[in-house]
């Protein structure tokens, strides 16, 4: 017969009750829907649903009608407009909610969990992004606290998602007097958010190969999206991409370009294996400053685009005054144009959609995309070895 | 199989070590007064270096032609800088040779902001001249020894990064003596002279100076021993002969900003430290030191985060920490041998502190938490009556330090701060801007100078008076302790009062 050891007796026969677990179902927590929330939201769901809250509220998507109604008044600098417009999103969490919310979450967001990294230097947030909450907030405690006239409890935890293992620490940190917390229940928050995230880029993935695979096998073209993760917010990147697809030409986003072995093998392998990159994931060839993890994943999303036959045409979106993007504008035009893929660019994106000039480059982009495609597929096809995992 | 030829981002050809006779190195970004003594220490080192010229207004057109569109301005100015150098040595000896005989190090990796890709600019500007086998290298500030780079002809090692360092902090203490003193001097044109002899005093200590050693036997010697604290000493002596007019109240205005445009003296940033001196300012310069100061805490910060989950992270801090002491103590040794004119360096615990409420410490890019931090410090320590905050135009990280000053001001509403926004080509706007925030500070320092007098019972001619019995308060490196007031004027009169038995 087993003789319990000191530590299983403890395990079995605890000295004090369990605490009865915390009720925050009652909790309600708004989240602005802005910059790095685009890529990481499933994190920020997975994590607190994981805490027992039931009620988070994101705000809508960005609009001109939303920064006039809940952000005039509140800004205090001038700035791109992706950061300029979280005033906004403030506002409407604040002021436009049928129920108030409890808690205002605007996590300052340092690293990104991104696929890159590991090839990279570094998966860091754009500055601006990462201390847009220490600016924004700042124009709702100019003039006295709103936060706290509103009953509302602001929080902005400073978090590393690129590096898991401090996450759990800076949340606890940041959030147990407010979620009245402990260090093991946050640690396993933080795994069911990171669980969460990976599951909703492992199925989004999964869809963009199940459209290159159907662009393979009618060779048919595809269009890929260079821009920032919040140009996906129909209010930042103003839809263009939308309006193109409806001429019958499959989107996929650099952020959930499929990433397979098989896939990565047959696009990049002949390069990994002559030597000149060390992965598929290796951008040293292309750009050397790979600190940035959004310009990382612009300058990855440039090589797959100029090597797979079936994207023929890149739309690239960049809003105005963005800082991060400017070093990259000639680079990725020259990476992508190399193989004679398509690049059309859309930069100085604002708050208004200009709808005209808009509507004239779609002309342009399908016009171009409908004549020239087939003859890309080719060329870049016969570039690449046999057989294609696509097929 | 067809074949096609993929874009690849530049790569410097090798720079090999037979070559370092004939290569000169050019640099620049710094004040002409670091620069010069940068380059002692380079020539020390058997380099041929040189400083680009100061950045002109037309730099910012030539800069503007070849880089992409939306660059903040100090990589325009830079870059421009840059590329007319090598126009007008093409222009001289022909393109080979430009390629042969010059090549081009700056500083970069530093991470998110637009200052570690600055590099990109350049090289996208030398491939539109035609000049992409020129060399460019990149000296990574986070690491004091990184080797030979590509080829050999480089090596950035102990005594190379040492050399640089104290030629930085040499320059940091001279451009103090330069900005307190200049305002007040009697004869015009004294100060500039002074200025130009010391530099050219220091260059030569620099370009003799003695190698001890290789490795950490060299960084040993920098800091135990007198070679520069006795330079300096005859640096002081010089100064010494300089005669001010301290009975002056000119407000104080504190520079902080981004990196380059807080630095520079010229056209890059409207030459707005003269012009604030010749509107009647005294000018706090902000010390190159201060950043290098900042990377240490920074880097203590990053260790303090993963001191839970790296069981050598407290060591690790403690050794920085180390370093952090050591690195304070030198500037203090060399600032005692001027005598404690220079300032000291803020405390960056305590810049972090006042910065917390509005600003996380670890937001990274440009000054980080500084700005705010160092705003604040200035006004609790009464060490400035204004602040002018110098940022490019489009400035990723500062931009949003600047918002969250708003909430500084809604607290403090009596700090004066003066965010300009540079662009290079607005000046009207930039100046007359900071002019509205001077007219105050302008107004604050006569109302303490009156209130001074008023307590002390002192007359401008009882100070004069006592002046002439006491010749040494007129000399350039007496100083003045600070008795709580921004103004020199107010302190010294409070000085003399002091010792006049009056107080």
């Amino acid at each position: 017969m087993p003789i319990p050891i000191l530590e299983r007796w403890f395990v079995r026969r605890p000295s004090v009750d369990r605490p009865p677990e915390k009720d925050r179902s009652h909790i309600r927590v708004g989240i602005p829907r802005v910059l790095n929330m685009w890529s990481t939201h499933q994190f920020w769901i997975g994590f607190l649903k994981a805490l027992g809250i039931q009620y988070i509220v994101f705000s809508s998507e960005t609009s001109e009608e939303q920064y006039r109604e809940f952000g005039k008044g509140r800004g205090t600098v001038d700035c791109c407009y992706p950061v300029k417009c979280m005033s906004g999103h403030y506002g409407e969490l604040i002021f436009g909610q049928k129920k108030k919310i409890d808690i205002l979450l605007s996590p300052m967001i340092y690293s990104l969990p991104s696929f890159l990294r590991g090839h990279v230097v570094d998966t860091v947030a754009c500055p601006r992004v990462m201390a847009a909450p220490e600016n924004i907030k700042s124009g709702f405690l100019k003039e006295g606290d709103v936060f706290a006239q509103q009953g509302i409890t602001y929080v902005s935890p400073f978090v590393s998602l690129g590096q898991p293992y401090l996450v759990p620490k800076q949340l606890y940190q940041s959030l147990k007097d407010v979620l009245d917390l402990d260090e093991e229940e946050t640690r396993e928050a933080v795994k069911a958010g990171y669980e969460a995230l990976e599951r909703f880029n492992r199925k989004m993935r999964a869809q963009s190969r199940q459209i290159l695979t159907w662009c393979a096998q009618e060779n048919r073209p595809c269009i890929m999206v260079l821009a920032r993760p919040y140009h996906m917010d129909s209010g930042i990147g103003h839809e263009i991409e939308v309006n193109v697809q409806t001429h019958g030409y499959p989107i996929l986003w650099v952020q959930y370009f499929p990433i397979d072995d098989d896939l990565m093998d047959w696009l990049f392998g002949q390069e990994i294996r002559a030597g000149r990159i060390r992965s598929a994931f290796d951008i040293s060839d292309v750009w050397t400053s790979s600190y940035s993890s959004n310009t990382n994943e612009i300058l990855w999303g440039a090589k797959v685009a100029a090597r797979c036959p079936w994207i023929t045409c890149v739309i690239r979106l960049s809003s105005y005054e963005c800082g991060m993007d400017q070093p990259t504008y000639t680079p990725t035009q020259k990476i992508v144009e190399a193989t004679g893929t398509l690049y059309f660019k859309f930069g100085d994106l604002d708050a208004t959609k200009p709808t005209g000039s808009i509507k004239i480059r779609e002309e342009t982009i399908v016009h171009y995309v409908e004549k020239y495609s087939h003859q890309i597929i080719r060329r870049k096809r016969a570039l690449l070895p046999e057989p294609c995992p696509l097929l | 199989m067809e074949t096609v030829t993929h874009y690849t981002a530049y790569r410097p050809r090798p720079f090999r070590r037979e070559e370092r006779e004939k290569v000169t190195i050019l640099f620049g970004g710094l004040t002409w007064k670091h620069e010069r003594l940068v380059q002692g220490a380079l020539h020390n080192l058997n380099y041929k270096a040189e400083p680009l010229p100061n950045v002109s207004r037309a730099d910012l057109d030539v800069g503007k032609e070849l880089i992409d569109v939306g660059a903040c301005c100090p990589t325009i100015f830079t870059t421009g800088n840059l590329i007319s150098f090598l126009k007008s040595k093409v222009q001289d000896h022909g393109r080979d040779y430009v390629v042969d005989r010059y090549a081009f190090l700056t500083a970069g990796a530093c991470g998110p902001c637009r200052f570690g890709q600055y590099h990109e600019s350049y090289t996208m500007a030398l491939d539109g001249l035609g000049l992409r086998d020129f060399r460019l290298f990149l000296l990574d500030q986070n690491q004091l020894d990184q080797g030979a780079a590509n080829g050999g002809g480089l090596e950035i090692n102990l005594p190379f990064t040492a050399g640089i360092i104290w030629a930085i902090l040499c320059g940091d203490l001279l451009t103090d003596l330069e900005y307190m003193t200049r305002p007040y001097e009697v004869h015009p044109g004294e100060t500039e002279r002074v200025l130009r002899d010391s530099v050219e005093y220091l260059y030569e200590v620099f370009r003799n100076r003695p190698i001890r050693g290789k490795k950490w036997r060299v960084l040993a010697w920098h800091l135990l021993s007198d070679y520069f604290t006795g330079a300096l000493r005859r640096v002081k002596k010089m100064w010494e002969t300089i005669e001010v007019d301290r009975l002056q109240p000119k407000p104080k205005v504190k520079i902080t900003g981004e990196f380059w445009l807080q630095t520079h003296e010229g056209d890059g940033n409207y030459n707005i430290k003269r012009w604030l001196e010749q509107e009647g300012a005294e000018i706090i310069p902000p010390p190159i030191a201060v950043w290098l100061d900042y990377l240490l805490r920074s880097n203590i910060q990053k260790l303090e985060d993963k001191r839970e989950v790296d069981k050598r992270a407290g060591r690790k801090v403690a050794l920085v920490r180390t370093l952090q002491r050591v690195y304070r103590g030198t500037y203090n040794r060399l600032r005692r041998a001027l005598g404690n004119l220079p300032y000291e360096l803020p405390n960056q615990d305590e810049l972090r502190r006042l910065a917390a409420p509005y600003f996380h410490n670890r937001l990274a890019g440009g000054e980080g938490d500084m700005l705010v931090g160092k705003a604040l410090y200035a006004y609790h320590h009464k060490k400035a009556h204004m602040i002018c905050e110098l940022s490019p135009y489009s400035c990723m990280p500062n931009t949003m330090s600047i918002g969250a000053m708003a909430n500084v001001l809604g607290q403090y509403p009596d700090l004066l701060y003066a965010p300009i926004e540079i662009k290079g080509d607005a000046e009207v706007h930039a100046l007359s801007r900071c002019q509205m925030i001077l007219t105050e500070a302008k107004k604050r320092v006569q109302q303490e100078f009156d209130e001074a007098l008023a307590k002390t019972g002192l007359t401008i001619e009882a100070i004069r008076r006592y002046e002439e019995r006491h010749p040494e308060l007129r000399r350039a490196t007496y100083r003045v302790p600070h008795r709580g007031y921004p103004g020199t004027a107010t302190n010294y009169v409070i000085h003399i009062a002091e010792r006049m038995g009056k107080m």
